[in-house]
Order: C-alpha cells, then sequence, then structure tokens
C-alpha cells in the first residue's frame, strides 16, 4: 500500500481537529458549538481511519492479507509456442479490447512466449506447483495468489504430441488427467503449419544444378564437402555449406527436423527408439549436424536467425513454413539474395492445439474465460489475421489464396497453397525424443 | 462567565490542541520511521509484488545505446492494467558478473542482456546442474526465450593502411592473416579483449581451430591437444595486451593513433561509431576486417530470468519494453547508432544510416561465420586460454604519504586486494613496491603461486605518513623488469598516487630516458593511477607515454573498479 492516502488522510484530520479548537474558542465566546462537534468528530473519525490504514500497512503479520486484497480480473494466462505467438499476442489485445466479461468479472489475457519443449519441461518437473490435494479447500490467501499469477490457464504447444506427453506424465504422478482430448475443454487445433525447406537462392540454384532436389540426403553430401562450397560448385567466400535446423535442446522444432531426417532416412513414417540408437543412423546424423553453425543454441528462433544473420550463419535447412514466410521478406531487404522454398517428401505437421488446464488449480472462472478466448481465436477475422501471419487457418472459411496473402506473394519462390504430398511423420514417443535429446548432448551439443 | 474562567478554558483548549497535534505528529514521525526500518517481509510482500520497474544487467559496450533507449520508455510513463507506472532501471555488469550474481543466487536485477547469446547457454547450462533433475530429462532454464533488438558482427580493426599490408580490399583477410602477420613481424601490434567477452572469445576460438587444423566441429579433446595449446601459446605471445573491453581499446586508439596497434578485434559498430567520431575527432579512419574463416556476431539478447522474485507487473514491464524495442523509431535509433537492427525491413542502406564504406563497413559482411561449439567446449577453450595467455610480470607501486591517511588508503587496499583475486593463474608474477619519503618496503617479483598470501599480507598492514618519492619507486620496480628481461611475458607497472612528487634522488627527465633506452629491449609498459585530484596528472601522463600505457583518474569511490579493470590487462 502506497503512504498517500494515509497522509492524506492524516492531514485532513489533523486541519478537522485544528477547526474544531478554533470552532471551540470561537464557543466560548459564544456561538458556533455545532461546528465544532462537527469537526472534532470528523477529526477523531479520520485520524481513526489514519491509524487503522497505518497499522495494515505497517504491520508485518498483515503482508500476506494485503497481497491477496486486489479483487482483479479475471486472468487467463496463455502459455504459447514461439511460431504463433505474435499471432496469438495480437489476438489478446484485440480481445482484451472489446472489455469481455466473465460471470461479471472483466477478462485479461496475458500471453507467455514458451517453446513446447521448454514447457513440456516444466510440466515434467510440476515447476507450476499442482495441487496434490486435487481440491482448493484450506489454501491459503498467498497459496491462492500463487495460483492466480502464475498457473498457466491455457498451453498452445506446437504440435498435439507434447500435450499427450504432458498429461500421461501427470497422470503417472496425480492419477488424474489435467489435459483432455474430448469434451468442452479438449485441445483444439488453432493454426497449422508445416516444415520445409528454406534455401538461400544462391545456394538452391548450385545445390539443383549439383543434386537435382533437396533432400536430406542432398543437404547431407553438402554437408560432408571437405572443402566447402568449391567442391560443389559454389563460391569460395561462402565457406562451408551451413545448416539451419533449430536447437532440439531449446527448440521443439529441433526435434521435429530430426525425426523428419530419420522419416526420409528409413523411408518410413513411424521412427522407433530402435531406429534411433541404430549406429548407422547416428554416424549419418552425426555428419550432417556437423554443419550446423551454432551447436550452443544461442536462440530458439532459429527462422530469424536464418533471417538476422542471413547466409553468414545459414545457407538453408529445414524450418517451419510461417517462420520462413515472415522472414520472406526482410531476407530479401536485408540480404539481397531471396530464398526459395521447397516442400519436403516426409512432412511434420505441427497444429498447435488450444489446451485448457482442467485441474482444481484454475478456477472455473478462468476456463470459461479460456473457452471465450479459444472461440476469439477460431472466428474468421482471427484467422483472417492467422494467414497474415504466415499460418495456414483451421477455420474453413478462411482461405489461404484470398487476397494477398504471404502464400500468394511468394508463389514465385516456390511457396503452394495446396502441400503436394502428404506422407506426414507420425508423431514420435516419449522414449524417441528423449533418445533423440541424448544422442544430441552426447554427439552434437557438448 | 468571569475573565479569568474564560482564560482559563482558553488555556486549557490551545493545551489539549498542542498536545493532539503533538500526537498526531508523533503519529507521522512513527509512520517515516517505520518506513525506514520496516522489515524486508513488509517490504517485499507488500510493495515488491505490485512492482512494475524492471532492473536489467547490461554489458558495458551498448550502454550509450541502452541508456538512450530506456529514458525514452521511461518518458511514455506506461502503465499495468493495476496502474502502476511501468520504469525500467539499468545496472551495468560485465557478462561474467551477470553469471555469477544469478548462480549465487541474488541477482540485482529481473532481466539481462549480455553482448551475446553464448553467456545465456553458458548462465543455463551451469544453473541446470545445479537443478536436481532425471538424468535424460529435459534440462530446466533460468532465463526465458530471449529476444534480440540489435545486432552488430565482431570485425578485426585496422587502419587503413595496415588493412592494405594485410591484404585488403584485393585479398581474403582472416584470422589466419592476422596470426601469420603477427608471428612474422615483431612490430606488429594487435590485441584482442579476455574471452569474458565475446569479441575476445571469438578471436581466442579462431586460434584454437587454427591450432586444431580443422575448420568446425572443435572437441575438447582438440582443444586439450598439446599441439593445439602449443599454437595458441605461440600466438597469444604475439598480443600486445588485452584489455577490459573493446570500448576501452577504442578510446584508446583514440587518444594515442596508430601507434599504439596495428589491428584489434572489436564489434562493427564500434568501428562506425569511432570513424564517425562518436567518440572524439579520429587520428585516422579505420577498416573493418571480416574475417575470411569467418566471424561471430554479438546478439545482444535481452531475456527475462524465471525466478519466483520477478512479479507479474515485472514481466508486463518487460513486455512492454520488448516492444518498445521492437517499434519502427527505437529501431531507426538502433540503427543511427551504428547497430544492425533487428526489424528486417529497416534496409541498411537507409537515408541516415552510418553502416555504409565511407564509414569503413560493408553491409553485405560477413560471408560466413565460425562454427560455435557446444558451451562445455566454450568452457574448455576458456580455461585453456587462461593457461596459454601471455604471461605477466607486473609491479605495483604504492603510494602510501602522508596524504594518503584514512578513507584513501582503506579504499586503495581495498582495490589492491580486489586487482590479486581478479588475476586468477597462480603462474602471473606479481610485484609491489611502496613507497613515500623513500621505497619504503619491496615485495620481489615472484609468481602468485608463491608470494600471493605475502602480498596480500603487505596490503592489509600499509600505513601512512611521510612525504612522496614517486619516481624514485617507478625507478626501482623498472629496474627489477629489466633486470629480469623476459621479453616473453607482458612487462607492467601499476603505479598509483595521489600527490606530487617531492622527495626523489632521480628526475623525470633521466627516468623517462632511461625507460626510453630500455624499453628498445625489453618493452615495460607503465600504467598510471592520478588518485584523487592533487595528483601531478602531468607528471604521471609523461612516464606512461615513455612507456607506452596509460593514466586513469581515480577517485576513492572508483579506485576499486579501477583496479579491477585494469587486473583484466594481465
Amino acid at each position: 500500500m502506497e503512504l498517500a492516502p494515509i497522509i492524506g488522510t492524516l492531514a485532513l484530520g489533523v486541519i478537522a481537529m485544528v477547526l474544531a479548537i478554533y470552532f471551540f474558542v470561537a464557543t466560548a465566546r459564544g456561538g458556533r458549538r455545532t461546528q465544532a462537534i462537527f469537526f472534532l468528530m470528523l477529526g477523531v473519525v479520520l485520524l481513526v481511519v489514519a491509524a487503522g490504514l497505518g497499522w495494515q500497512r505497517f504491520n508485518p503479520n498483515n503482508a500476506q492479507a494485503l497481497v491477496a486484497t486486489p479483487r482483479g480480473p479475471v486472468q487467463v494466462r496463455v502459455v504459447t509456442a514461439l511460431p504463433v505467438e505474435p499471432w496469438v499476442r495480437e489476438a489478446a489485445k484485440r480481445f482484451n479490447a472489446s472489455n469481455p466479461t466473465q460471470d461479471g468479472q472483466p477478462v485479461e489475457i496475458q500471453v507467455v512466449a514458451m517453446d513446447g519443449l521448454t514447457a513440456l519441461g516444466k510440466f515434467d518437473r510440476d515447476d507450476y506447483g499442482t495441487l496434490v490435494s486435487g481440491t482448493r479447500e484450506g489454501l491459503t490467501a498467498g497459496e491462492l495468489e500463487r495460483l492466480a499469477t502464475t498457473f498457466p490457464t491455457v498451453w498452445i504447444p506446437d504440435s498435439r504430441y507434447l500435450v499427450e506427453l504432458a498429461n500421461a506424465s501427470y497422470k503417472e504422478r496425480l492419477g488424474r488427467d489435467v489435459f483432455l482430448t474430448d469434451g468442452e475443454y479438449r485441445a483444439r487445433p488453432i493454426a497449422i503449419s508445416l516444415f520445409v525447406w528454406g534455401i538461400y537462392q544462391s545456394r538452391a540454384d548450385v545445390l539443383a544444378q549439383k543434386y537435382g532436389e533437396i533432400t536430406w540426403q542432398t543437404v547431407h553430401d553438402a554437408a560432408i564437402a571437405k572443402s566447402g562450397w568449391p567442391e560443389l560448385g559454389g563460391d569460395a567466400k561462402w565457406g562451408f555449406f551451413k545448416l539451419v535446423v533449430p536447437n532440439p535442446r531449446r527448440n521443439v522444432g529441433g526435434l521435429a527436423a530430426m525425426i523428419a531426417a530419420a522419416g526420409e532416412y528409413y523411408d518410413r513414417v513411424n521412427i522407433s527408439t530402435e531406429d534411433v540408437t541404430n549406429p548407422e543412423f547416428q554416424q549419418w546424423l552425426k555428419e550432417l549436424m556437423g554443419a550446423l553453425t551454432d551447436v550452443s543454441g544461442a536462440s530458439a528462433y532459429t527462422a530469424e536467425d536464418f533471417a538476422l544473420f542471413g547466409y553468414s550463419a545459414g545457407d538453408g535447412g529445414q524450418l517451419l513454413e510461417s517462420d520462413l514466410l515472415n522472414s520472406m521478406e526482410g531476407i530479401r531487404t536485408r540480404w539481397s539474395d531471396p530464398l526459395v522454398i521447397r516442400y519436403p517428401k516426409y512432412v511434420t505437421w505441427f497444429d498447435f492445439p488450444y489446451t485448457i488446464w482442467v485441474g482444481p488449480e484454475t478456477t472455473a472462472a478462468e476456463k470459461n474465460a479460456a473457452l471465450q478466448f479459444q472461440q476469439f481465436l477460431l472466428t474468421a477475422d482471427i484467422q483472417r489475421l492467422a494467414v497474415q501471419g504466415g499460418l495456414r487457418p483451421v477455420n474453413s472459411e478462411v482461405s489461404i489464396t484470398a487476397g494477398d496473402t504471404l502464400f500468394t506473394q511468394w508463389q514465385s519462390q516456390g511457396v503452394e497453397a495446396i502441400v503436394p504430398r502428404t506422407t506426414r511423420m507420425n508423431s514420435p514417443s516419449r522414449d524417441v525424443l528423449l533418445a533423440l535429446l541424448r544422442w544430441f548432448d552426447l554427439n552434437v551439443g557438448n | 462567565m468571569s475573565r479569568q474562567q474564560t482564560g482559563r478554558r482558553n488555556g486549557l483548549l490551545i493545551l489539549i490542541a498542542a498536545l493532539l497535534l503533538l500526537c498526531v505528529f508523533g503519529a507521522f514521525a512513527i509512520i517515516l520511521i517505520a518506513q525506514r526500518t520496516s522489515t524486508p517481509v513488509a517490504q517485499t510482500s507488500a510493495v515488491d509484488q505490485r512492482t512494475a520497474t524492471l532492473t536489467i544487467a547490461y554489458s558495458p559496450e551498448k550502454a550509450a545505446l541502452i541508456k538512450a533507449l530506456t529514458e525514452k520508455f521511461n518518458a511514455e510513463k506506461q502503465r499495468t492494467s493495476d496502474r502502476q507506472i511501468m520504469q525500467v532501471a539499468l545496472v551495468e555488469l560485465t557478462s561474467e558478473e551477470m553469471i555469477n550474481q544469478v548462480l549465487a543466487g541474488e541477482p540485482s536485477f529481473q532481466a539481462l542482456s549480455p553482448d551475446s547469446a553464448l553467456w545465456l547457454d553458458q548462465l543455463n547450462r551451469r544453473w541446470g546442474d545445479t537443478q536436481a533433475t532425471e538424468p535424460g530429462s529435459i534440462a530446466p532454464r533460468i532465463t526465458g526465450t530471449p529476444v534480440r533488438y540489435a545486432i552488430t558482427p565482431i570485425v578485426i580493426a585496422a587502419w587503413e593502411k595496415s588493412a592494405r599490408a594485410l591484404g585488403w580490399p584485393d585479398q581474403p583477410v582472416g584470422w589466419s592473416t592476422l596470426q601469420a602477420a603477427a608471428q612474422q613481424d615483431s612490430n606488429f601490434r594487435w590485441s584482442h579483449p579476455s574471452t569474458a567477452y565475446a569479441s575476445g572469445l571469438l578471436a581466442t576460438l579462431a586460434e584454437f581451430y587454427a591450432g586444431a587444423g580443422v575448420q568446425r566441429g572443435l572437441t575438447v579433446e582438440m582443444a586439450q591437444d598439446a599441439k593445439t595449446v602449443e599454437f595458441v601459446s605461440a600466438i597469444e605471445k604475439t598480443v600486445k595486451f588485452y584489455g577490459e573491453a573493446e570500448l576501452a581499446v577504442i578510446q584508446r586508439v583514440l587518444q594515442d593513433g596508430p601507434k599504439t596497434l596495428d589491428a584489434f578485434v572489436v564489434s562493427e559498430q564500434l568501428v562506425v561509431a569511432f570513424n564517425t567520431g562518436v567518440f572524439g575527432q579520429p587520428p585516422d579512419a579505420l577498416v573493418a576486417l571480416y574475417p575470411a574463416e569467418g566471424t561471430l556476431w554479438a546478439d545482444h539478447p535481452l531475456a527475462l530470468l524465471e525466478t519466483a522474485a520477478v512479479t507479474t507487473n515485472q514481466q508486463r514491464t518487460f513486455q512492454a519494453f520488448r516492444e518498445f524495442l521492437a517499434e519502427p523509431e527505437s529501431q531507426t535509433l538502433i540503427l543511427r547508432a551504428g547497430y544492425r537492427p533487428a526489424d528486417l525491413t529497416i534496409p541498411l542502406d537507409s537515408p541516415g544510416s552510418p553502416l555504409v564504406a565511407a564509414n569503413g563497413v560493408d553491409p553485405a559482411q560477413p560471408q560466413t561465420t565460425l562454427q560455435l561449439p557446444a558451451p562445455d567446449v566454450v568452457s574448455v577453450v576458456q580455461n585453456v586460454w587462461a593457461l596459454t595467455k601471455r604471461k605477466t610480470n607486473v609491479i605495483l607501486v604504492v603510494d602510501t604519504s602522508g596524504s594518503m591517511e584514512g578513507d584513501k588508503l582503506d579504499n586503495a587496499q581495498s582495490a589492491l586486494r580486489t586487482f590479486l583475486a581478479q588475476i586468477p593463474s597462480d603462474q602471473e608474477r606479481v610485484g609491489l613496491v611502496e613507497f613515500n619519503s623513500g621505497v619504503a618496503n619491496i615485495i620481489e617479483l615472484d609468481t602468485l603461486a608463491n608470494n600471493r598470501a605475502v602480498l596480500v599480507d603487505s596490503v592489509d598492514t600499509l600505513t601512512a605518513g611521510g612525504n612522496t618519492a614517486l619516481l624514485d619507486a617507478v625507478r626501482s620496480a623498472y629496474t627489477r623488469l629489466q633486470r629480469q628481461a623476459d621479453p616473453e611475458r607482458i612487462n607492467a607497472i601499476v603505479a598509483m598516487t595521489d600527490g606530487k612528487e617531492n622527495a626523489s634522488a632521480v628526475t623525470l627527465r633521466q627516468l623517462t630516458r632511461e625507460i626510453e633506452a630500455g624499453n628498445q629491449d625489453v618493452p615495460v609498459v607503465i600504467f598510471c593511477i592520478a588518485y584523487g585530484s592533487d595528483a601531478d596528472y602531468t607528471m604521471l601522463e609523461t612516464l606512461a607515454e615513455a612507456s607506452g600505457g596509460q593514466v586513469r583518474e581515480g577517485t576513492t569511490e572508483t579506485i576499486r573498479e579501477l583496479y579491477k579493470i585494469l587486473s583484466s590487462y594481465f
């Protein structure tokens, strides 16, 4: 609590008392007794209030109560995967500006950007602190306050399999589901995107000349060229072939890329733990990953790196279509060498499921407010906003080729409205994910 | 009612009023005292939980830019949803200090912006190691997802004449060119910051790559291989001196011009700032050479700490500041400062952009980057570098004349202790010459492995008294270093005085002649500290100039930091 109200009340009380004394003196000289009593009472009341405020402000035992006192808006914290974060954040701004309410209380959406894998780690470690008892009864004001200000109401990870992994972990620990696959609060995709090849035009032309199609094998062969680009027919100034793949420790896209590479290596969509621990595959993958420029994983935003640092940091790689589309114009402006987009044989999709936490850690009002925001995200207007951000909509009313969109704008660079191939990689199991992460740590990241 | 009764009644009322006022003012005073002495519990829970003031730690080289941006942000007086004013406060720290504070669990900030994201990786790696996690599980991180607002590549800055001698602009110039020039020409002078800075780390990494005979895939084993270590050690012997950071090197070459260094490693932005006169009229133009083998980017990430101590409102302020940095106006300001803005829609050749060839830079560069190894390899490179870097013989010359009595001496003692603590390698040789009316006490030069404790004891027992025989003391130190005749090491004197010379046998002219003659064989650099306003700056400047050193001004408040900075030279 600030001091201003205490000092203000105190000052007014003093003034009232001084006036009361003045009128008492005047009474003695005849008259004004009523005013004297009025100011006396007013002064006493104000001083009592000031004393009360002061006690509340400075008594350490009251601190906890003070924190929980304000009954503010219903807060919905949305932990959002990085590729959809700008869109979700803009939608949240518009939603908040429309003054939404839930049970008569105003609603405020707060967006927290977090890579899906990082969020999964937090859920796995129970960093947010679930209620083991399964009930809010008996919680102190401080504990309720912590839940109200820190616990995520909604999680929008990159892909549905992350939700399944997190829920399985909780179910084992708590004996209950925290994310649902059916019913009102089920996880629902809000936009989709897929992994594609993005390569600088100058480099793509050289690779096309030498190898024809861009595939993981092509990239592998370019990566192991001993003398770099001159051996491939490119400029010596370009150095070695530099691969851009998100660091799997920082960005779930890195894992998706490694699984897609395994898909092509084995020519199938189901990848098992045995596949990723096969020494021959691991040797092939190690040679491929040796072309990464930054194996320390400075950033999770690899598409941003690709654009910001240009061909100096990466010649090409497999990244999310939406991220690349958002960077195309900037790359052309900054580096004077546009990107070309190519669609791989084995496609990995991200569906960004909007997942409401169903446990008692969030209130009914928060859950229902979260549902309101979900509906808002699925409206045609907001889905069109997603298209403007290079995402593919889930609302069938919205087209990606209607008007001047990133999809139409970059058709000449290889962007296709209808994905030409439909060999979709299956979701990996937790064991496959952890085996790949361990391999990366031991062979590339360490 | 009689006049006497009325008077008595009035007196009573006045007495009551006075008592009442006394009580009120007493209560007011108690509140004020309580506010000042209130317990931490009350402060953190009641006030801090709503605070929207976000403290950001930033690395020193971008002080001017981040201060300008913060000032603009704070002037906007944005508010949180609960009407708290969002403000950003700043604290300047080196990347290493940021990491250490976070790992110690008591950071003085909630967000950090080091010069490179590689420090965030190191922080997260080291913090993760302290957390109990299951093997193979997803590692926890202490920092949130970083955002970038300004980037700049690390370059080799050279005077145009030196750049042409290295082959620019016709031939590709790289780390190998620089290393070859330094080894073949004993007059070639170059420098890079220590590995605590992104630019210093890059220069060192390039040496390790060259030493290991690879251009990527550097491993811990390669970095520790005897041949690699020998190669790096040979290269590091050609470094004229290290330094606290890029900014200090820039200021030094501004002051001394091409005679100081032929080339040095800095960020592109500092080359632009130097050539455009941000630091003053440049003595000559610098050229940014983009290493052919590859470079690194100083990407200045901004990340929020993910600790319970960060309030929701501070998170809101972080988000607001992040959005502010991304605004076109902020991004344009960043470009004008010589950085490459994160907003790719702003062309680098926009009107008013300083990133033009006339300022010694090429926006189409760099063409390629050096592979940044994993954090563990980076740590090994830093550790091995500390062992292979050019070793030092340094003598501390300390004034204990009468005018040093009191706070001055107390703070100088603290500064000297910091200096000794900052030199981690026990292989460095350090000595001490204490002077007042004459040379009072000498701790002979020896490795810190042998004399660290002796030096600390001597510092602890310094007492003030007598006159100021500075020149005799410097001569004593200089003679000792010359007697060592050890050109393999950096030979230096750090001389501190707070007064005017009044007791030496040797004159300034005699001593400078001796220094100029002696330095022909064994160069000894003299760093002088003018401590307080009474120090004879002109004399110190003459001494420093004669040896190719420099003078720094210090006060009782800054002396400790100054010694700390100077320790990074060795």
